[in-house]
């Protein structure tokens, strides 16, 4: 027998079965539960504002882990990757989460076009008025010349629309490679394999588009004033070890059900823990590299946005992520064996998605006293230079939380509206290559 | 310690394989082709489980789970590779702590001499290099390379090796060698050809030939003369000119401005302009445009308005305020009042030098000159102040004058000076209650 192929073991469960179905109901619960609980908290305590920016944090990272899923399969198209045939029906099935995750971000992208403007302060209308004051030129005092030129792409209405593009590209590419693959089951056809390598590299340009544009809007708008290039490839290389954590913990749960416990191996979680260790190395480059120019260049407003998280309450934040999301899972993750054994491997997989949910957090959330802290009329668009860092408070709250998991349960929802038929894709021309998966 | 021929004599009976055999030499090994990898490493699991530790496979391309076979212990390069980059973050550090803070530490900006952030790209680096020389230089010496002849390069099917063969060596040294039992064993492994490979009985042709030794003495030894040159420098004292590689590039047969030559009666290179002429766009004629002066019957005296040739309007001032922001406020400050960046930092480190207050109503120097006086104040300078008129051009300095006389309105404005309908923002904000 050639040890370079393997066929699928005639014992091994593929089929879903009730699987998705049970997996959907239990997001189902778990998003009722926990929204339910933050809508209610919000309403008895009037804390709206806090639960969209906690909603804001938490549809980042279900969607992060989208992305950074999508990214394997297109790659692995790409390359004529091998690896990962084994497990891309279930990172297929995850990215077919996108239509879901779109719909839910409708919860903060709709009050916007009805008017609310506590979440993103360029929407407030102050700053339309300022552009008009701005081409009479009266509002300089107030409003950063920079701003006033974002105005016309960082309006309600626009960025409803482009919202509605990135959804649906997502879906689409997404739904392209799902489909294509599952015709795949049914023909065995190779040619099959052929349109989908094609059809990647386009797609792997539009994702990196759409991605990068996507974090610009949702995270990066948040600082409106601020700015940075790089902020795309980092939010990027976040949503890759948000990723590959997810995949290796759903594909893991799926073997605890005793299917494609023959298939996958610790080879194929030795490779998504090679990914994860790549991106957090990635992250922490991309990271350091937005932070390292901004702080070399010394201009106001870019370092305005480092100074609310370097000091103050803040600093401990950033601190924890420096040590929590780069140098102790950098460190352990570069033994080979941390990540073939499989407990060492769910360990750095959670504690990575947790410190990934804290990045999205840490980019967020700074910018939610800008607007408590400043008062009515122009003065609303100073944003973060008014008040005292030591001011700035963290200001965690329990609605931080039980969103997230609520949109937790939503993704999870997503993930088990497409965990049916076939796990595994059985009549891909490479599987044979993937089950024998050996690294060296 | 390889080609230490083994004591089996070369001429035991019924060697198996083919007649080409070469005789001359002592026995080195016994060499096995195979038509597939699978083929190979289940040739390599059956020589390894047979006790042979002195054997190695071959192949074009890396076979996933040959290691496992041959049992070969994982490599402990990884560690090596580890401690490497280590080495590199910790040394880079060092060597820009060294160099920058400690050895010679030197005031930039005032930036401090020691600061991580500033020190990581270097640390990085560093590391990197590090840890690829550790990989690189360590999988050398954990292949005992480099080696540049190997006896089994004698066989002709080693040559395919490269290409499309799968092949099994096993070492004459081996403790359990026996040449014709091994190559039974390893016929039987399903070996398409087993041949017994022997040492060239010439000495000379088994080791590195004497060219390429001589070649890495002699570029070792090249390569170092830019060292020696450097450290005979630093050590000795030399009166001798500098030496030029390229003379001709170095000494050009032309003048530059100020040497001397003998062409011309005053002894110099430099031609400057004939006494009477103007060169092309230097005329300058309008001396209120160019130097704020307005000729008159009782004598020249600096303009009170603006030239002619500039219309007073919005754009202008807007232009004026845009140039001073970019070339007056380091000293003057935003609001002309005289302690910008520059003042600024001097007042921390103890100084107390201040630039003139532009707008001051209580030593109105600067309101009371008139604009011809400013603008030329501005083109040339006054006490340490240096003049722009190489930086800014006239008309820019006209619309400077224009947005310091607007400051100096602006600075010393009362709320009824603004509109009416402009007035709502402008109102102080109350101070926060805390």
């Amino acid at each position: 027998m050639s040890v370079l192929q393997k066929s699928l073991h005639p014992d091994e469960k593929y089929k879903a079965g009730r699987l998705g179905e049970s997996l959907g109901r239990i997001g189902l619960v778990i998003a009722a539960v926990f929204l339910g609980v933050s809508v209610v908290v919000a309403f008895h305590y009037d804390q709206w504002k806090r639960f969209f920016y906690a909603y804001v944090v938490g549809w980042s990272f279900i969607f992060s882990i989208c992305v950074g899923v999508f990214w394997l399969i297109l790659l692995h198209h790409l390359v004529r990757g091998r690896w990962a045939t084994a497990v891309r029906r279930v990172a297929e099935a995850m990215t077919m989460a996108f239509p879901v995750v779109f719909v839910a971000g409708l919860v903060f992208v709709l009050p916007l076009l009805a008017g609310y403007h506590d979440l993103y302060y360029w929407a407030h209308p102050d700053a339309a008025a300022c552009v008009v004051k701005a081409a009479s030129g009266t509002c300089q005092e107030y409003l950063n010349p920079t701003l006033v030129h974002k105005l016309g792409w960082l309006s309600p209405g626009f960025f409803f629309g482009r919202y509605v593009v990135y959804g649906v590209l997502y879906t689409a590419m997404a739904a392209y490679f799902a489909r294509k693959s599952r015709q795949q089951d049914e023909s065995g056809d190779p040619k099959l394999s052929d349109s989908m390598r094609i059809a990647s590299g386009p797609a792997m340009i539009v994702y990196a588009l759409i991605t990068c544009f996507t974090s610009f809007d949702v995270l990066m708008s948040m600082a409106p004033k601020w700015y940075s290039t790089i902020y795309g490839v980092n939010f990027w290389g976040s949503s890759c070890v948000g990723g590959f954590a997810a995949l290796g913990l759903v594909v893991l749960g799926i073997q605890r059900t005793g299917r494609l416990t023959h298939s996958v191996n610790p080879e194929h979680y030795h490779d998504i823990g090679k990914w994860m260790f790549a991106f957090t190395f990635f992250w922490a480059y991309t990271a350091f590299s937005q932070f390292m120019l901004q702080w070399y260049g010394n201009l106001p407003e870019e370092t305005v946005w480092y100074k609310y998280r370097l000091f103050g309450e803040w600093q401990w934040v950033s601190i924890a992520m420096l040590f929590g999301f780069w140098a102790f899972p950098f460190v352990f993750l570069m033994s080979r064996w941390t990540k073939r054994i499989v407990p060492s491997l769910v360990f750095f997989a959670v504690w990575q998605l947790v410190f990934h949910w804290l990045d999205l957090y840490w980019n967020v959330m700074p910018s939610y006293d800008w607007l408590s802290s400043a008062q009515e009329g122009h003065q609303v668009l100073t944003g973060p230079l008014t008040g005292s860092i030591l001011d700035h408070h963290v200001g965690f709250s329990l609605l931080d939380l039980t969103v997230w998991f609520g949109l937790i349960g939503v993704l999870l929802f997503g993930i088990g509206r497409n965990l049916r038929g076939n796990l595994i894709p059985i009549k891909d021309p490479t599987l044979g290559l993937s089950l024998a998966h050996e690294n060296l | 310690m390889s080609d230490e021929p083994n004591p089996t004599p070369a001429s035991s009976a019924s060697d198996p394989g083919d007649t080409a055999v070469r005789r001359e030499g002592r026995l080195y090994g016994v060499l096995a082709e195979y038509d597939t990898p699978g083929e190979l490493i289940e040739a390599a699991r059956k020589v390894a489980g047979a006790g042979f530790t002195r054997f190695d496979c071959f192949s074009p391309f890396p076979v996933h789970g040959i290691d496992d076979a041959m049992g070969i212990k994982r490599t402990a390069l990884p560690v090596a590779i580890f401690i490497g980059g280590f080495t590199g973050t910790v040394g880079g550090l060092l060597l820009q702590w060294w160099c920058n803070a400690y050895n010679w530490p030197w005031n930039i900006s005032g930036k401090p001499s020691w600061s991580i952030p500033a020190n990581i790209p270097i640390g990085f680096e560093t590391t990197i290099l590090m840890a690829v020389f550790a990989s690189f230089f360590g999988m050398w010496l954990a292949n005992r390379l480099p080696q540049v002849w190997h006896p089994f390069f004698r066989n002709e099917r080693f040559n395919h090796v490269t290409d499309d063969a799968f092949l099994l060596g096993i070492e004459a040294g081996d403790r359990r060698f026996d040449s014709q039992a091994t190559a039974q064993l390893l016929r039987d492994a399903g070996a398409i050809s087993v041949e017994l490979v022997y040492l060239d009985p010439d000495r000379a042709k088994r080791q590195m030939p004497k060219w390429i030794t001589a070649f890495i003495v002699a570029s070792t030894a090249f390569a170092l003369i830019p060292f020696a040159i450097a450290a005979k420098a630093r050590t000795s004292h030399s009166s001798e000119p500098h030496i030029h590689i390229f003379p001709d590039m170095d000494f050009q047969p032309k003048y530059k401005s100020d040497q001397p030559m003998d062409l011309f009666g005053d002894g110099r290179a430099n031609r400057g302009e004939i006494t009477g002429t103007v060169a092309r766009g230097s005329l300058n004629a309008d001396e209120t445009f160019y130097k704020g002066i307005e000729h008159a019957p009782e004598g020249d005296h600096w303009t009170t308005g603006f030239p002619r040739q500039l219309e007073i309007n919005d754009a202008l001032v807007r232009r004026g305020r845009n140039r001073f922001e970019i070339y007056c406020t380091p000293c003057h400050g935003y609001d002309g009042r005289g302690m910008g960046a520059v003042p600024t930092r001097v007042a921390t480190t103890g100084g107390a030098w201040q630039a003139r207050n532009l707008v001051d109503v209580s030593n109105p120097v600067a309101i009371n000159m008139p604009n011809g006086q400013l603008f030329n104040t501005i083109s040339n300078g006054y006490n340490t102040m240096m003049g722009y008129a190489a930086q800014i051009p006239p008309a820019d300095r006209w619309a400077i004058v224009l947005y310091v006389r607007a400051l100096q309105r602006s600075q010393n404005a009362a709320l009824d000076d603004i509109p009416p309908d402009h007035r709502s923002g402008m109102q102080m904000p109350e101070a926060p209650t805390r």
